[in-house]
């Protein structure tokens, strides 16, 4: 299965859009992990995944290789659903 | 004065011979502690008894002194033993120091001088020890918890980057010396300064003396030069800094000169200072061409090597790889002619400056990324001097000894750690600013001229050093498995790193002086951490350290490296070891051992083009192998016992220890350990690679 990995900080601007943005996609009972990057596990993460600009969207398959990725930006939640579903 | 009428002398430290005055032991206990007259009289009646009762006729002064630290001991008057005590060394070793070489850095030779140095910094370590830092930091230094690095250099700060602009707007005045010099008119008179000035910095600093965009400051003195001249000039500049016995110890000045092909955006409307300390009119953007034609030459002079063929180890250069590199004319020949001596000498290193990132770099891989503050100070370049005050570096294997697997207990074990490393920041800290106070009359008079409008140590601007050593072997202890075994060994490895990353940040916020993380060199201190943790955390550091344990030859692998011995393409090295670079801010590197293999300069550009690109990585060098005869003078690739030239046995190794080239024969075991170790790759460069685009 596809995983949605959702990376933020508590003060970034557009932040707020990607935690809607997980919301929404758990409503839809797509699998989503959140990582604040002023935590050590999301810092270590979000370094782990060249994590640049916040907030990044990234899908991976199963064995952790990446589908996709919105770095900086905010994608809508069909976007991702699209790239989840293949 | 009173006396006793026992017959006995007493040799002095002050070379003469004394008659007994037990009064003398009063005086010492009085002026050194906070001990009572009455307690210090009886004392000096029962060290005298001691003397008596032992039926010699001539002591000698610190003989004396121990007997009285003894009777502190009776009486449970510690804190007085401790401030009475004596520093020094027993003969024994003064007499292996005079006799044999130290091994604790490869970059001090052997000789009167390297012994006086060595001398030195014995007492001043235990100084350190015992009346810088507080007991709880020195032993913690003591057992390998903690490393605090150059302690015996404890009076001056740890490393710097400097800017060839002071030197070129000012001249040569010191305080107290015999004589100043106006800015330089010429160009040889402006590379004697910057000589001098750095062989007078590395009496004030511990380490490494890094001097930014040499090229591009000299630019204007080289106009109407011919090539050749110039080629002079760069040879002259090379050998300079790389011969021996100039200054401190005989040690070669550890320096660095950072190079660019093309003048950073920074500079690039920066006026620019020409011969006589005078501005030209002009900006440094508009000397670009001299810039190049400088570093050109500075490369071929590495090209060619010393007298005998071999790699310059000093000065080291550092070449900036930037998106505006890519976008300057001739990029590609520059690349390749630096790439050329990276497969031939191993010199070259790769900074890599990506987006809008400018950085300043010193020391083995020490950088620091240059601020808004400092990219203001660009308009008036001599302002451009950094420091770091001091390095304390942490046991990560030792950590997760103690975690016994687990998590909670690791990580609170770490914070207390850098808790404790950054006391040990404070108490340096503190011991500096006394020493500065002092201005002009004190140690660090340099330190503290004025020659434009604030000291010349930007105090207020230093960093604070916090290394790490074996994240590998943590993670190897904690997990089962090495950082390159598994994406969930590399992802806790960054886990260990990012909570560093987040407490050096916080430290920031509460004590408001700079703290960050840095990739110890570690040329010792992985050998120590090793040999400590195998004394207390036998059997299973054992199966543990890397190196061989019947012959001695251990370490644990630097800083946030992956295992040196593990096979493996150079370009996932570089991509995974690059992963852990964003989070350590004072600089990292990633080493490429060549061994025998000569790539092609096609094959070099091609890695490097591709780690800027698609990587993280900090900075990257290729470290190809040597072997140099002391009898025919002729150096060959790869080690060996023998001179395939003539076949003499006396021979020299050559390559990089850390993030320098010595000879193997000053390498302390560890590294010896390591050079066994370390995966050569001699097979992905054999290929033919071309540059398709940058």
């Amino acid at each position: 299965m596809n995983t949605v990995k959702i990376f933020y900080k508590d003060d970034c601007p557009m932040c707020p859009m990607a935690k809607r943005l997980k919301d929404s996609l758990l409503e839809k009972q797509i699998h989503v992990s959140v990582y604040n990057v002023g935590t050590s596990d999301g810092l270590a993460e979000a370094t782990f995944y060249g994590v640049k600009a916040l907030p990044t969207i990234i899908i991976e398959d199963k064995n952790e290789k990446e589908l996709f990725s919105w770095r900086g930006v905010v994608p809508t939640t069909e976007e991702v659903i699209n790239v989840v579903k293949g | 004065m009173e006396t006793t009428d026992i017959n006995l002398f007493v040799r002095t430290s002050e070379e003469t011979i004394s008659d007994w005055n037990k009064e003398k032991i009063v005086n010492a206990l009085i002026r050194e502690t906070l001990i009572d007259e009455e307690t210090a009289h009886q004392i000096s009646i029962e060290v005298e008894q001691t003397i008596r009762n032992a039926g010699v006729k001539m002591v000698t002064a610190p003989l004396i002194r121990e007997i009285v630290n003894a009777k502190l001991i009776e009486r449970g008057l510690e804190t007085a033993r401790k401030m009475h005590t004596r520093l020094g060394m027993p003969i024994y070793d003064v007499d292996s120091l005079i006799l044999h070489p130290n091994k604790e850095n490869a970059n001090v030779p052997h000789g009167p001088e390297a012994t006086n140095l060595t001398l030195a910094e014995r007492i001043k370590k235990e100084y350190a020890l015992l009346a810088v830092f507080s007991q709880d930091v020195a032993d913690a230094h003591m057992n390998g918890d903690i490393h605090l690095h150059d302690l015996g250099f404890i009076d001056r700060p740890y490393c710097s980057g400097q800017s060839l602009e002071y030197i070129k707007r000012f001249g040569l005045n010191f305080p107290h010396s015999l004589s100043m010099a106006k800015p330089a008119k010429h160009p040889e008179v402006l590379l004697a300064h910057l000589v001098k000035f750095a062989a007078a910095l590395q009496s004030n600093f511990a380490g490494a003396i890094g001097w930014d965009a040499v090229n591009i400051f000299f630019a204007p003195y080289l106009e109407g030069m011919s090539d050749n001249d110039v080629k002079q000039l760069a040879q002259m500049l090379i050998f300079e800094f790389s011969q021996q016995a100039v200054a401190r110890g005989g040690q070669a000045i550890f320096s660095d000169i950072n190079l660019y092909w093309e003048v950073p955006k920074h500079f690039e409307n920066t006026p620019a200072i020409g011969p006589g300390g005078i501005y030209t009119g002009r900006t440094y953007g508009e000397y670009e061409k001299e810039a190049q034609r400088f570093a050109w030459k500075l490369f071929e002079v590495y090209k060619e090597g010393d007298g005998a063929g071999r790699p310059f180890f000093f000065p080291k250069p550092i070449v900036h790889i930037t998106e505006k590199f890519f976008k300057t004319e001739g990029w590609q020949d520059f690349l390749y002619h630096i790439c050329d001596v990276a497969s031939d000498k191993g010199n070259t290193y790769f900074v890599f400056d990506r987006g809008e990132t400018a950085k300043i770099s010193e020391c083995c891989r020490l950088s620091f990324k240059l601020e808004e503050r400092d990219l203001k100070d660009a308009k008036e370049p001599w302002k451009m001097r950094y420091c770091a005050l001091q390095n304390v570096s942490l046991n990560l294997p030792r950590i997760a000894y103690l975690a016994k697997g687990d998590d909670t207990r690791l990580f609170n074990l770490l914070t207390e750690r850098f808790i404790l490393a950054i006391r040990a920041h404070k108490e340096k800290r503190a011991f500096l600013e006394k020493l500065l106070a002092l201005g002009e009359n004190g140690p660090l008079s340099l330190l503290t001229m004025k020659q434009d409008d604030m000291p010349y140590l930007r105090f207020d601007l230093a960093t604070h050093l916090i290394g790490m050593v074996g994240l590998n072997e943590m993670v190897q202890v904690h997990l089962g498995e090495e950082l390159h075994e598994s994406n969930r060994a590399m992802k806790f490895g960054l886990k260990v790193i990012s909570h560093l990353n987040l407490l050096a940040h916080k430290i920031r916020e509460s004590e408001k002086f700079r703290v960050v993380l840095e990739q110890t060199p570690a040329e010792s201190t992985s050998y120590r951490f090793a040999r400590l943790d195998l004394r207390y955390f036998s059997p299973l550091s054992g199966r543990i350290v890397k190196g061989e344990i019947a012959s001695g030859e251990i370490y644990y692998t630097n800083s946030t490296h992956l295992n040196v011995r593990a096979p493996m393409n150079p370009i996932e090295r570089v991509t995974n070891e690059g992963k852990f670079h964003p989070l350590i801010e004072a600089g990292s590197i990633s080493h490429i051992w060549l061994g025998e293999a000569h790539p092609t300069k096609e094959a070099i550009a091609d890695f490097v083009i591709k780690t800027f690109r698609y990587t993280t990585n900090d900075q990257i060098a290729f470290s190809p192998e040597f072997t140099t005869c002391n009898r025919c003078h002729k150096t060959s690739r790869g080690l060996s016992d023998t001179c395939s030239y003539c076949g003499s046995k006396d021979v020299d190794g050559i390559t990089r220890i850390t993030g320098y080239f010595t000879k193997i024969s000053s390498w302390n075991k560890g590294k010896l350990g390591e050079l066994k170790d370390r995966y050569r790759n001699e097979h992905y460069f054999g290929q033919e690679r071309q540059i398709i685009n940058g």
